[in-house]
């Protein structure tokens, strides 16, 4: 079963044709998941900065974490169940897009450098971060925005 | 109608037609701005939150509004730029869509709520910043705040699936 036949099924699928055809479900789905983006760059753009020591320099670097990082799990969840409603709805624009496989890429990318170098710093005892890390993080959620506006181009 | 034809000048203007004309310039614009929104809502929220009094959020008020503002501006800045140049694409199908005239109109109650609670309830900040909930002129603000930026990011999204483009 490859990625088109898949895609086939899903489409002709009754749930995908409901999606597609009640009008307002596609963009509220979609208003959603830009809700959902906001609230992962604003939780990254405050921890990423704190962790680069430009903001919010008076605080443990820790509390800082503590207090954002829940808010990025519980935005990542809902852009997952949304971003799958999306797929189901309009499978041949997503899955057989290279922007889309591009945009998987960089979210598991930045899903992976935050389990691996920022919730250790939950711990109260964490090592510094590299401030390196914080830009090229951010960087990488600006690139998942990007691509995400260029899926509907391409 | 001086309206229409200040219209169908920014219509016309090189910068539009070369918008129109290059095949990544929209998308791109469209990146910018929804990075843009992004940036004012995500830092706004934080804001917000700290105003409704949500418990995880125990920062002082007055730092975090100090701290967030700025960055709040630039990419509403980043929004009005990149939005006025998609605007100008197409500025007649944008100024008859009902959803961009209702977009703007949040745009302008969201600022009208900013306004008046820095002239008004943040003067007395002095008194409530580190309480855990503020008191209900502040709360108002925050709750007023969220729903209207989010009524503009849907506005925003429906003006994509209900504009009549003209190229």
């Amino acid at each position: 079963m490859n990625v088109q036949s898949f895609g086939d099924w899903l489409y002709a699928t009754p749930i995908s044709s409901t999606f597609r055809e009640t009008s307002w479900i596609i963009p509220t789905v979609q208003s959603i998941h830009i809700l959902a983006i906001a609230v992962v760059v604003g939780s990254a753009l405050v921890s990423e900065l704190r962790l680069a020591s430009v903001l919010a320099n008076d605080e443990p670097a820790g509390k800082v974490v503590r207090r954002y990082l829940p808010w990025l799990w519980r935005a990542l969840v809902v852009l997952l169940l949304s971003g799958v409603m999306l797929i189901v709805a309009e499978p041949a624009r997503t899955l057989g897009n290279t922007v889309f496989w591009a945009k998987m890429a960089l979210v598991l990318f930045a899903f992976a450098a935050t389990v691996m170098l920022r919730r250790p710093l939950l711990r109260d005892d964490a090592p510094p971060a590299a401030k390196a890390v914080s830009w090229l993080l951010l960087a990488v959620w600006i690139a998942v925005i990007f691509c995400g506006r260029f899926i509907a181009y391409t | 109608m001086t309206l229409q034809n200040t219209l169908q000048q920014i219509y016309d203007l090189p910068l539009s037609n070369a918008i129109r004309e290059n095949v990544n310039a929209f998308p791109l614009l469209e990146s910018l701005h929804v990075l843009a929104i992004t940036l004012v809502f995500g830092t706004i929220l934080i804001v917000d939150l700290r105003l409704v009094g949500y418990a995880s959020h125990r920062r002082s008020t007055n730092r975090l509004i100090t701290e967030l503002l700025p960055f709040t501006w630039i990419a509403f800045g980043l929004a009005i730029i990149s939005g006025g140049l998609l605007f100008a694409s197409n500025a007649m199908a944008y100024a008859a869509n009902t959803e961009f005239r209702l977009k703007l109109l949040m745009i302008a109650a969201a600022g009208i709520n900013m306004a008046i609670f820095h002239a008004a309830t943040q003067r007395t900040i002095d008194q409530w910043d580190e309480d855990a909930t503020p008191p209900f002129a502040a709360r108002a603000a925050g709750v007023l705040s969220l729903l209207l930026w989010t009524a503009v990011i849907f506005l925003g999204r429906w003006i994509g699936f209900t504009l009549d483009v003209l190229f």
